[in-house]
């Protein structure tokens, strides 16, 4: 979707915090809300593409101006009310009204530190071939997607090349809501020049990774 | 059909918005208490997985993992070529390290990392990433003016070195190595360590050898 979220390349957001201290958490409700999203039993379709396509639609006054965990604990919110899981009642009162069933049961700290090591895929075996070599040049797709994807507005009709395959990958697209089709994915780069004014006469590069139906013949 | 979810995604945004404290801390309160008495959550596991990346998963691992690559050609080599594959010779695969790649700075070349449409980051060889680098000012500028964010840094880039910025849009997650600083010949990896922050592995910094003098 074409929301606030696809930053790159916006201006006049200001200086970043360069002196930020070194502790992981600034807050301790940061660490708890990091612990509870690591720790809990949710339905199977919180894919991580349901989470960022809910994280997106957070409006646009909040997202810029929520911090980072706040807008994290409303997408979990948002995302246990869509599931039926949690009411905004639940919510708002802090209490239980009914359990919740159908979902296996909390995760207990024995299995914590093998999860510590668990580790998600994205790619899936497939026999197809992908359509582009590395070294081929490529144009991205200049309409954006009514729903979620990964192509930022800043490469849109853009001209660059395929450094390389990086195999049959999920698509966020459709995997929002479900595990939909894999796609070729490929590392595609693009002359900084070709995008931005400030890059001008430099070689400098920008990579992304993108799918192939994101991609055109140029 | 994705107008429908996002539609009904933004009515329970707005429901949210106005019926509950704008105050994280308190939401996080009952979230947690909700969680809890409906089965689906352990408290003791919470404490557990903030002990986790508050003690053991953290930039400290990356360093290792640069470390390792500075005194070892072989280790290095497999990185550089499958950075999923060799993490976890050394047991430090877990979240976000499933397609790890590994960029390299040489004289040449200065690597940046971003994630603009959203914060994806190598937790498990980075741990939790600085607030800055989930910021709207750091998501935005990084791919346009990647040479203005590092001399907010402290990093002026000369004008000969090619800066590359890899902006994770799928699975991919990146991590820089930064080149070994000259007068560290006969360190081992456990020192060599010590000299690798985390900014220089998201590439906000490049050039270690100025810790030496911090170094005993």
């Amino acid at each position: 979707m074409d929301g606030v979220h696809d930053l790159g390349g916006r201006q006049g957001y200001g200086p970043i915090d360069v002196n930020e201290p070194p502790e992981p958490f600034h807050a301790p409700w940061e660490a708890r809300l990091l612990g509870i999203t690591r720790a809990y039993t949710r339905p199977a379709s919180f894919s991580i593409d349901w989470f960022r396509f809910v994280r997106e639609n957070i409006a646009p006054t909040d997202y810029l101006t929520r911090p980072y965990y706040d807008q994290w604990l409303q997408t979990h919110e948002a995302m246990m009310v869509a599931a039926g899981a949690i009411s905004v009642d639940e919510f708002a009162s802090g209490k239980s009204a009914k359990a919740h069933p159908g979902l296996p049961p909390a995760m207990t700290v024995d299995k914590v530190p093998a999860a510590i090591r668990g580790m998600s895929r994205f790619d899936r075996p497939s026999d197809a071939q992908p359509a582009f070599a590395a070294g081929a040049t490529v144009k991205t797709k200049s309409m954006g997607a009514a729903g979620h994807t990964r192509l930022p507005q800043y490469v849109r009709g853009r001209v660059g090349r395929i450094e390389n395959f990086r195999g049959f990958h999920i698509l966020p697209d459709t995997n929002m809501t479900g595990d939909g089709p894999a796609e070729p994915l490929y590392c595609v780069s693009f002359l900084a020049a070709d995008l931005w004014p400030e890059a001008a006469g430099r070689k400098d590069r920008v990579y992304l990774d993108l799918w192939e139906s994101y991609l055109e013949r140029a | 059909m994705s107008g429908d979810h996002a539609k009904r995604i933004g009515a329970i945004h707005q429901e949210l918005h106005s019926h509950l404290p704008a105050e994280p801390a308190l939401r996080v309160k009952a979230l947690e208490s909700l969680l809890v008495e409906k089965g689906l959550l352990d408290s003791a596991t919470v404490d557990a997985w903030i002990e986790v990346y508050t003690e053991q998963v953290g930039p400290k691992r990356g360093a290792e993992v640069v470390a390792r690559a500075w005194t070892d050609p072989a280790f290095r080599e497999r990185l550089l070529a499958n950075g999923t594959a060799a993490i976890t010779e050394i047991g430090f695969e877990g979240w976000a390290g499933g397609h790890l790649d590994v960029v390299e700075n040489t004289a040449e070349v200065h690597n940046l990392v971003v994630c603009t449409l959203c914060s994806c980051y190598p937790h498990t060889v980075l741990g939790i990433p600085p607030n800055w680098y989930k910021t709207a000012a750091y998501r935005s500028r990084a791919v346009r003016d990647p040479r203005g964010v590092l001399a907010e840094f402290g990093e002026a880039i000369p004008d000969d070195v090619e800066v590359r910025v890899w902006d994770s849009t799928a699975e991919v997650r990146y991590l820089v190595l930064p080149e070994r600083p000259a007068g560290t010949e006969n360190w081992d990896v456990a020192r060599l360590a010590t000299l690798v922050t985390r900014n220089s592995m998201i590439g906000t910094e490049r050039d270690l050898g100025l810790h030496l003098g911090e170094i005993a």
